[in-house]
């Protein structure tokens, strides 16, 4: 058996918080453990699972300290109990509006409205959907974002991954697992992933590659059956028999709440300094939902950490102002 | 051997102290040899029954007001179909002599672990999170209604699903709700074309794909009584 979760404990929560993260993922935690020992009332919301998209990753083998690689799930977990060693509460909700009140950042959830001075965004990012014919319909029926979700379901079956970064590749290595073959079709002609992780997929027979290539359109009777792919170099369009489609061609930040509050750049990131100060005093983000050249697990804990400091030092500045 | 890590064991345990009110029974219709190397022709197979067990028994040890009571499906037909068993492993609930309507068909391993505690907890204080909307709209319910979730142990968004389910459930008995573990029962995979999870099925008529919202679920239920 590989892992029995162990479910949280609800907990009061005061309606009146120091600081409030938006979002579990890796950063939200590290942000957390910051903030917890600088004894800061600190409370963390998280509308999905705590671990954020690190939690999807089967095993993680560039985290720095651990050479035989570490499960996503892990890591989140021990993440989590370390922030909550030091104070940080776990709220399981989804945030409907943040909005200003004086100095308060006045944070709606499904689960009741809180406030704190200082608020750190830790969304994150979701996938990137292709957008083409088939995508939203077959859902579930053969399309998938989560490969260690949906794997098991292609035993011995044909499956594409779409894309040719880091998170394709090591998710193609994964579905070698179950799948006989697994096609990584990408729009250039070389990979993007790491080179080790390139090297581990060109070595794996399971695996093979269509490059120049993208995806028209997905279609089947009531599941995935065939793509409709096009040649970039020759324009030729050509049907292409799968059982499943895993989609990797990138992420997009989750700030439709933040949109009219921050400031983000033209692909809906937030903007941030290097003390992770958005455009809104008070008010920092971390990790994935920001304008960074990285984005990685190791940079997310960095981002977290300058974060939880950064609220602090905030914190410390508006009481020294008599602010609150 | 001990399937919880001793830190965990501890803070389970103090979970269920905290948080246990009446007492639970936890009923488990399984096979017999389970476990057993013993090959039994005309048996069936269900790989994950023993570990399910073990799961289990580990589980009720942490508690007093927890008990376990394991069936054999083969032997014990009539009271299988009394409960409308109808695969194994099947973990049930009673409480105060009342066997509920939700029910876990497969392992409850992984992410579901904790879905497995949480229902426990809910059971056994006879309350549930959902929102009172939805307790209202449950209320108003006058024909039975079956959502099967299908699940695997490694789907962060999984138990989402499920509790919502079983939640329903704890609320009107007129909602029978099922975990299914997908790589453990493929016909039902197949029938209900699964190849991606959550998926529930509302009265085999509508499929709800992903861990949606409590609102938008009670509407797929609405929609799906209507059909």
């Amino acid at each position: 058996m590989d892992f029995l979760l162990i479910p949280r404990k609800e907990e009061e929560i005061e309606k009146e918080q120091d600081v409030i993260i938006i979002g579990g993922g890796p950063a939200g935690l590290t942000a957390g453990i910051y903030t917890g020992r600088a004894r800061l009332k600190t409370l963390l919301i998280e509308e999905s699972s705590i671990g954020g998209l690190a939690s999807l990753t089967a095993t993680i083998e560039n985290y720095p300290g651990f050479p035989e690689g570490i499960t996503g799930k892990e890591l989140s977990r021990r993440l989590e109990e370390q922030a909550k060693k030091f104070g940080t509460k776990i709220l399981d909700a989804k945030v409907l509006s943040l909005t200003l009140d004086g100095i308060w950042k006045i944070v709606e959830t499904t689960k009741g409205i809180y406030r704190a001075p200082s608020v750190i965004i830790c969304s994150g990012t979701k996938p990137k959907k292709l957008g083409i014919p088939g995508e939203r319909e077959f859902l579930g029926k053969g399309v998938s974002y989560c490969a260690v979700c949906d794997g098991a379901f292609f035993i011995g079956k044909k499956v594409a991954v779409v894309g040719g970064g880091d998170a394709a590749v090591e998710e193609a290595l994964y579905l070698t697992h179950f799948a006989e073959e697994v096609y990584i079709i990408h729009r250039r002609d070389e990979l993007r992933a790491e080179k080790i992780t390139q090297e581990k997929a060109f070595s794996n027979p399971k695996i093979k590659f269509l490059w120049s290539h993208i995806v028209k359109k997905i279609e089947g009777d009531k599941k995935v059956e065939r793509l409709i792919l096009e040649d970039l170099k020759t324009k030729e369009e050509k049907i292409f028999p799968v059982d499943g489609v895993f989609i990797y061609i990138g992420l997009t930040p989750q700030t439709e709440l933040y949109s009219s509050l921050l400031k983000l750049d033209e692909n809906g990131f937030i903007i941030t300094d290097e003390n992770m100060q958005t455009s809104v005093p008070g008010i920092f983000a971390a990790g994935d939902v920001r304008v960074k050249s990285l984005r990685q697990i190791v940079t997310a804990l960095s981002d977290g950490a300058i974060a939880g400091v950064s609220a602090t030092k905030y914190l410390e500045e508006i009481k020294f102002k008599g602010g609150i | 051997m001990a399937l919880l890590r001793d830190e965990d064991r501890k803070y389970l345990e103090n979970l269920f102290k905290e948080n246990l009110k009446d007492k639970v029974k936890i009923i488990l219709f399984s096979e017999k040899s389970s476990g057993s190397k013993l090959y039994i022709p005309g048996r069936i197979e269900c790989p994950y029954c023993q570990q399910t067990r073990e799961i289990l028994e580990e589980v009720v040890s942490l508690s007093e007001l927890l008990e376990l009571e394991v069936h054999d499906f083969l032997a014990e037909e009539i009271l299988a179909k009394k409960y409308g068993i109808d695969k194994i492993p099947a973990i049930l609930f009673q409480k105060d002599d009342e066997v509920l309507n939700l029910r876990f068909f497969g392992i409850p391993s992984g992410y579901e672990f904790s879905t497995l505690i949480e229902d426990i907890v809910d059971i056994s204080r006879g309350e549930t999170h959902l929102s009172e909307k939805t307790k209202n709209f449950l209320k108003t319910l006058t024909k039975p209604v079956h959502i099967q979730v299908f699940v695997t142990p490694t789907c962060p968004y999984c138990p989402r699903a499920v509790r919502l389910a079983h939640q329903m459930a704890m609320e009107n008995k007129l909602i029978t709700a099922d975990m299914i573990e997908a790589i453990e029962f493929p016909h039902l995979a197949e029938k209900y074309q699964v190849s991606g999870v959550p998926k529930s099925i509302i009265n085999e008529t509508v499929e709800v794909e992903g861990a949606v919202p409590e609102d938008i679920f009670v509407e797929y239920v609405k929609s799906a009584i209507k059909a």
